[in-house]
């Protein structure tokens, strides 16, 4: 990429490095300093559930086009047969390996792409 | 949330070297044990770290980054959803500012996750805590909440803590330099990256037992779903606080209602 000098790429990745130490390690660091009220503290049990739901959901929901729920989309079928099987026999491996599968299946024999 | 200094079940020796802080050594099977079954736990999460490690790796390279920035940025910054998100800038000569501030929201559920597990590391040393913020991921947080919630405290669990970052550390560096070296060989419309998806759902799902849980989750996604087009991301941190707060009305009402019937009789 020539956009950037060597000098100004290395202080664009030194800039994301301090970003994952900052987010990452500040709290854990400062940890015993910090006091959050208790409701903030029973609210934080709810964080990461709800963290994953948000990373996860535009990943399936949307495509480059925007919302995208129909079954022309592929990954919506696979999502659910993999979260069945998840439900069902509880195996991370083979939640992945069904969601993958039917991705697949769908690709060659639903959607043709 | 439990924070004792000298958790149940220990011996007046292993509180000892406990408190001493006492680094992985070959002659303390404790630790060994513990570290193992970090690496055991975490195991069933990688195939979707390592296909989000080489769509990573893959993304980069495509996007014009030269080989060796490509690797320089997989090793050092070790945040996949933030690179990915830095991509389009780089290419657009964005400044820099702009670069570090995406990275940083991006990355700034973690700061979430890591109020999350704060409490359960405040007795060890300064320089550990900073290792185990950096070398921590969606799937390492997950796991280890998931198992202070069934088993209370144990002993060494920064040794547990460190047997599922270093694993997952090594297997997604390899993933992404597979991606970044082999980028030419592995086309982008496979789809590899819906794995990664699918391990992080595989992590939702069982989260989602408790009816508070599910309404967070649901509202979560519902809000980062509209919001994926708002600038810097900002739509990812409204979803979570929306999803939280959800979340707390749904429990608050649920713990209203379970109590109403005993004090009405």
């Amino acid at each position: 990429m020539d956009n950037y000098s060597p000098f100004e790429m290395i202080l664009a990745i030194a800039l994301i490095v301090v970003s994952t130490f900052v987010t990452r390690s500040a709290l854990l660091v400062i940890g015993e300093r910090v006091k959050f009220a208790p409701r903030v503290e029973a609210a934080l049990r709810y964080a990461p559930v709800c963290a994953l739901a948000a990373l996860v959901a535009p990943e399936i929901l949307l495509d480059a086009a925007g919302l995208a729920v129909s079954l022309d989309n592929p990954r919506l079928p696979a999502a659910l047969a993999a979260s069945l099987f998840l439900l069902w026999k509880r195996s991370i491996v083979g939640c992945i390996a069904v969601g993958m599968t039917v991705f697949a299946l769908w690709r060659v024999f639903v959607t043709g792409s | 949330m439990v924070r004792d200094r000298n958790p149940a079940g220990l011996s007046k020796t292993e509180a000892v070297r406990y408190r001493a802080r006492m680094p992985i050594s070959k002659d303390d099977p404790l630790r060994r044990r513990e570290f193992a079954r970090g690496v055991t736990d975490i195991l069933p999460a990688m195939p979707g770290a390592v296909a989000w490690g080489v769509v990573t790796g893959v993304a980069m390279v495509k996007s014009g980054l030269a080989l060796s920035w490509a690797l320089a940025m997989s090793i050092t910054a070790y945040a996949g959803s933030a690179q990915l998100a830095v991509l389009p800038l780089l290419k657009d000569a964005s400044p820099l500012w702009l670069i570090g501030v995406t990275a940083l929201i991006t990355n700034l559920r973690f700061v979430i996750y890591s109020a999350a597990i704060r409490g359960w590391f405040t007795d060890y040393t300064r320089l550990r805590r900073v290792w185990l913020g950096y070398l921590s991921g969606d799937f390492v947080i997950v796991t280890f909440l998931n198992r202070v919630a069934c088993e209370g405290t144990f002993v060494h669990r920064d040794a547990y803590f460190f047997g599922m970052c270093i694993t997952n550390w090594v297997l997604w560096n390899v993933a992404s330099i597979v991606g970044i070296v082999g980028a030419a060989y592995i086309p982008t419309q496979w789809g590899l990256e819906f794995a990664g998806v699918l391990a992080l759902l595989a992590l939702v799902v069982p989260l989602c037992r408790e009816r508070p849980a599910l309404a967070g989750a649901t509202s979560a996604a519902v809000v980062a779903v509209l919001g994926h087009a708002w600038p810097l991301r900002l739509g990812m941190i409204a979803a979570i606080m929306i999803g939280i707060t959800v979340a707390m009305l749904v429990d608050a009402r649920q713990r209203a209602a379970r109590a109403s019937p005993q004090a009405r009789s």
